[in-house]
């Protein structure tokens, strides 16, 4: 038998191997379990600490390989699939462990194992699904709302029945943004005939808001053009979460570089990027190097000129520059911070723009997760725990004579639509309208107005 | 960048009380903290003093004033007028708690077969302080898959009549003599201890019970209910009916229905029933965690979790910018004064170098403690604890940090918490009194300046949009900056 020397760590500049050790950090006090969404209401996971930092000690085994030690077995804790890495373990640990990022990591070298099934190469690609749906959107939404063809694709793919699937649009955002005002059709590297960066934004729409909901580009541009900002609209495509949530690092990566090439090239430049879902931005911003490696200066300078359109509008109303001219908008309206919003640590960005609309009753449902957590939700043998993740906030928002919901994130906004029957909105769509109301009290259009 | 009226650092009972105490005075605060505390890791009891002889937490709080460098010394009469406020607030959020600065310190049984000495506990663990008649019994139940309380090994070791004279008398002040005989004052410890286990409905297969699980089950009333039976069922196998006697239970009677689950018990069982502190997580520090994150949100302050302290802007003696780091750049936050509440050495407020420097991770403030050599007591557990417990930050008066000359560093800093210097709250068991206590100086005494009302960012949901403009006067409606006008 070989006796191991002296314990040999490489790596230690790597983020993944960083994300790896920090379960020294661990001090096993079990507030992570505590906050674990998932852990409240199903046995089928036993906590963050137990699948995370407890697991980790073996699979560093492979991550840091020691002198002499053979290496392990991808991970000794297969329930790691049921976390839904909304990552308030993470922001929870005394200790900044970094948990979420190591299940994910560890749910990833599980995968990788084995072929993935279908079902999860499907949701891990939304793009290919609205490339799909939307030229036959009609016929696509009759057939995802027919409750015999959900049972169907239930036992064919394993997504729930009732799972909220969000409607294709009829037209994409890419089809008509020319013909849009402000918008400029960016080609793979800005060139001179762009105004400058101080007077545009990149915007990276995601499939969302291209495919299932225009109506939050249209916002978001409506309200960028009321402040000053064109928008330039470059080729790109999926960010890459939903393959990266399903554990497809490989294919993730892919799209990922694509997008990097070029959004790094008009980061360079001094564009911002500006993105209004919150979790594709926390994509760019963060995991394309903590979860893919892609620790290059390319990713970096993307990860470092991304912003969710709400802290950029923030940031101008720090700095002044926000038009603050919001005409009266008298509701109440419910406000959920979704998980990735906060994993961004950048604060409410939304309430603090609220604050700024007359007669806007925003009120914070200050509860952690309404279950989805991206595709988690919609998958058959997850379904009943995201539902009960949310109950409590659906149950709050029942109590609530508000019309409409506020929240960041698209899939939580279906999945709270689907649970309470409200019409949900992205925070950006409240202010577009603020702004639009506002041209009604002066008897003229306003931009938003306009462009919407 | 957000701008506030303060920004606090730190979310253990400190942190949040004064950023309650801050917010419900009209201040835009915002607590930022790099995980959840204290509160998920202690008893959930009100410790304001408890050392070996003295009989009330008042008695304890004059004992530790007369320390010179003790933080009683400068808080003492704060302490009475923030344990009530404590008080009244927890009550009506409903969270009760029960006793008083004058109530006796008793013993606490805990949930590893220890006792702690208490005085002020949540209404859960009340059934615990009152004095032991002299042939009542405890019944302790566990419950079948939970692996946190063994009711046996406690009972075994609460059966000693010493581990409970240890909480008033200090430790070494009983020897164990059979129960019940001399050497043991009256009424400090039950006749008898027993232990009992209880299988609660669905429980038996559950793997990985935690605390919190056992907890949120007692929030479903028809669980509950059943549950309790069962708990009976168990109790009545102990044969103890026909005897005065009380059930201790692991501190996992409910999370957000607790009072619920208490009412439940009296009118199912008619016996009394009190929870014993746990390892963590602390289910009764969870609830007074939710309790205070709910005050301060609907007083309008904010809470944000997840990364620690990276930058501080000091301009001449004032705080002017604390910045958290994000997913890029930095959560940067304008400010108007900073409050430090990142507790000691236990709680990383202060941390020990290789090379035994002690650096105070905000603000790098000077650190009191003995010299290097004088750390330490000979033995590792020494009932007193270790001279380095007392290592934190010296402040004036008004809790301002101060230089070695004695004078104050930072004009616009409070500091608040286990932080101070000159305290050794594990083995003088003041922890939640100084926490409470400066936590209501420094609010007071950054009030007593007035807020700015700054922009209305930070403004929580709970406050209305014109409530804001009422404060901050900042932004009228239809008025924009003219150099933006509607782009076309």
């Amino acid at each position: 038998m070989t006796v191991a020397g002296p314990i040999q760590l490489r790596g230690l500049d790597d983020e993944g191997i960083r994300v790896g050790v920090s379960s020294d950090e661990c001090i096993k006090c079990n507030v992570c379990n505590t906050v674990c969404p998932v852990a409240r209401v199903s046995d089928r996971f036993p906590g963050p600490k137990y699948v995370g930092p407890q697991a980790q000690r073996f699979r560093l085994a492979i991550d840091l390989p020691i002198q002499g030690v053979q290496p392990a077995p991808p991970s000794p804790d297969h329930t790691v699939d049921y976390c839904s890495g909304c990552g308030f373990c993470t922001t929870a640990c005394p200790a900044g462990v970094k948990i979420a990022e190591m299940n994910n990591r560890a749910r990833a070298a599980i995968r990788a194992t084995h072929r993935p099934p279908l079902r999860d190469r499907l949701l891990g690609d939304p793009d290919l699904l609205g490339r799909l749906g939307v030229p036959f959107a009609p016929l696509a939404n009759w057939t995802l709302s027919n409750g015999l063809i959900r049972r169907l694709i239930e036992a064919i793919l394993g997504i729930h029945r009732r799972a909220p699937l969000p409607s294709f649009a009829r037209r994409t955002f890419r089809s008509r943004m020319a013909r849009r005002d402000g918008v400029i059709v960016g080609g793979r590297r800005p060139d001179a005939s762009l105004p400058p960066p101080t007077r545009a934004v990149v915007y990276f729409h995601g499939c969302a808001a291209n495919y299932y909901e225009p109506r939050v580009a249209d916002a978001t541009v409506a309200v960028l053009r009321r402040n000053g900002l064109s928008v330039i609209v470059p080729p790109q495509e999926c960010c890459g979460l939903p393959l990266i949530s399903n554990g497809l690092y490989q294919q993730a990566r892919k799209r990922a570089r694509r997008n990097i090439d070029v959004l790094s090239a008009y980061a360079r430049a001094g564009y911002r990027i500006v993105l209004s879902t919150t979790s594709c931005g926390h994509t760019l911003k963060a995991e394309y190097a903590e979860m893919l490696d892609l620790d290059d200066a390319d990713a970096h300078a993307v990860a470092d000129a991304t912003w969710d359109i709400m802290e950029l509008l923030r940031d101008l109303h720090e700095e002044g520059k926000l038009d603050t001219r919001f005409g009266r908008l008298d509701e109440e309206l419910p406000y959920h911070a979704p998980c990735q919003l906060r994993s961004h640590g950048i604060g409410l960005p939304a309430l603090d723009l609220f604050a700024l609309v007359p007669g806007l009753r925003a009120e914070d449902m200050d509860h952690d997760c309404c279950g989805v957590a991206g595709t988690y939700g919609l998958k058959v043998e997850k379904y009943d725990i995201a539902m009960a993740v949310g109950a409590d906030l659906f149950e709050a928002i029942d109590e609530r004579p508000a019309a409409r919901v506020a929240c960041d994130s698209e899939t939580c906004r279906w999945q709270i639509g689907l649970a309470t029957g409200r019409d949900l909105c992205h925070p950006v769509e409240i202010l577009a309208d603020a702004y639009t109301a506002a041209g009604r009290a002066d008897g003229q259009p306003s931009a938003a107005a306009r462009d919407a | 960048m957000p701008t506030a009226d303060v920004v606090v650092v730190g979310a253990g009972l400190a942190g949040l009380v004064t950023t309650y105490e801050l917010a419900r005075r009209g201040a835009a605060v915002v607590l930022l903290a790099k995980g959840h505390a204290s509160t998920h890791w202690a008893a959930g009891t009100l410790d304001v003093a408890a050392l070996p002889r003295s009989a009330t937490p008042r008695d304890g709080v004059r004992t530790l004033a007369e320390l010179p460098n003790h933080p009683y010394a400068v808080l003492r009469d704060d302490v009475e007028p923030a344990v009530t406020g404590f008080v009244d607030l927890v009550e009506r959020a409903g969270l009760p708690y029960v006793g008083g600065l004058d109530t006796p310190i008793r013993a606490l049984p805990t949930g590893i077969g220890g006792t702690r000495p208490a005085a002020i506990v949540p209404e859960g663990m009340a059934a615990a302080m009152t004095p032991w008649g002299a042939d009542e019994m405890l019944v302790l139940c566990g419950i079948g898959g939970f692996k946190d309380f063994w009711p046996d090994a406690v009972a075994a070791s609460l059966s000693r009549p010493s581990v409970w004279q240890a909480a008033v008398d200090g430790p070494d002040t009983a020897s164990d003599g059979p129960p019940g005989s001399t050497g043991v004052r009256p009424g400090i410890a039950p006749h008898a201890v027993v232990a009992v286990t209880a299988d609660l409905p669905g429980l038996a297969g559950r793997h990985n019970l935690s605390a919190v699980h056992v907890a949120r089950g007692f929030d479903d009333r028809a669980w509950r209910d059943a549950a309790i039976d069962a708990i009976g069922r168990a109790v009545d196998g102990a044969g103890v009916r026909g005897r005065p006697f009380r059930i201790g239970l692991p501190a996992v009677l409910g999370l957000d229905d607790h009072r619920e689950t208490l009412t439940a018990f009296e009118t199912r069982l008619g016996v009394p029933v009190f929870e014993l502190p746990l390892v963590p997580p602390s289910v009764p520090g969870m609830r007074l965690f939710d309790v205070l994150r709910t005050a301060i949100r609907q007083a309008g302050g904010r809470i944000q979790l997840g990364e620690s302290v990276s930058r501080v802007e000091v301009e001449g003696a004032r705080v002017r910018l604390v910045a958290t780091p994000a997913a890029v750049r930095e959560f940067a936050v304008r400010t108007e004064a900073l409050v430090i509440a990142t507790g000691g050495l236990t709680g990383g407020g202060i941390v020990g170098q290789p090379d035994g420097r002690l650096e105070e991770v905000v603000l790098g403030l000077p650190v009191e403690a003995p010299s290097r050599g004088a750390w330490f007591a000979a033995d590792a557990l020494d009932p007193t604890g270790h001279p380095i417990e007392a290592a934190g930050v010296r402040t004036d008066p008004e809790l301002r940090p101060v230089r070695h000359d004695g004078r104050a560093s930072h004009s616009n800093v409070r500091v608040v918490g286990s932080l101070l210097a000159g305290q050794r709250w594990l083995g003088e068991r003041c922890g939640e009194g100084v926490a409470l206590a400066s936590a209501g100086r420094a609010a007071v005494s950054l009030a007593a300046g007035g807020f700015r009302g700054v922009q209305p960012l930070l403004a929580t949901a709970d406050t209305t949009s014109s409530q804001v403009r009422a404060r901050g006067g900042a932004v009228e409606p239809g008025v924009g900056p003219d150099s933006l006008a509607p782009a076309r």
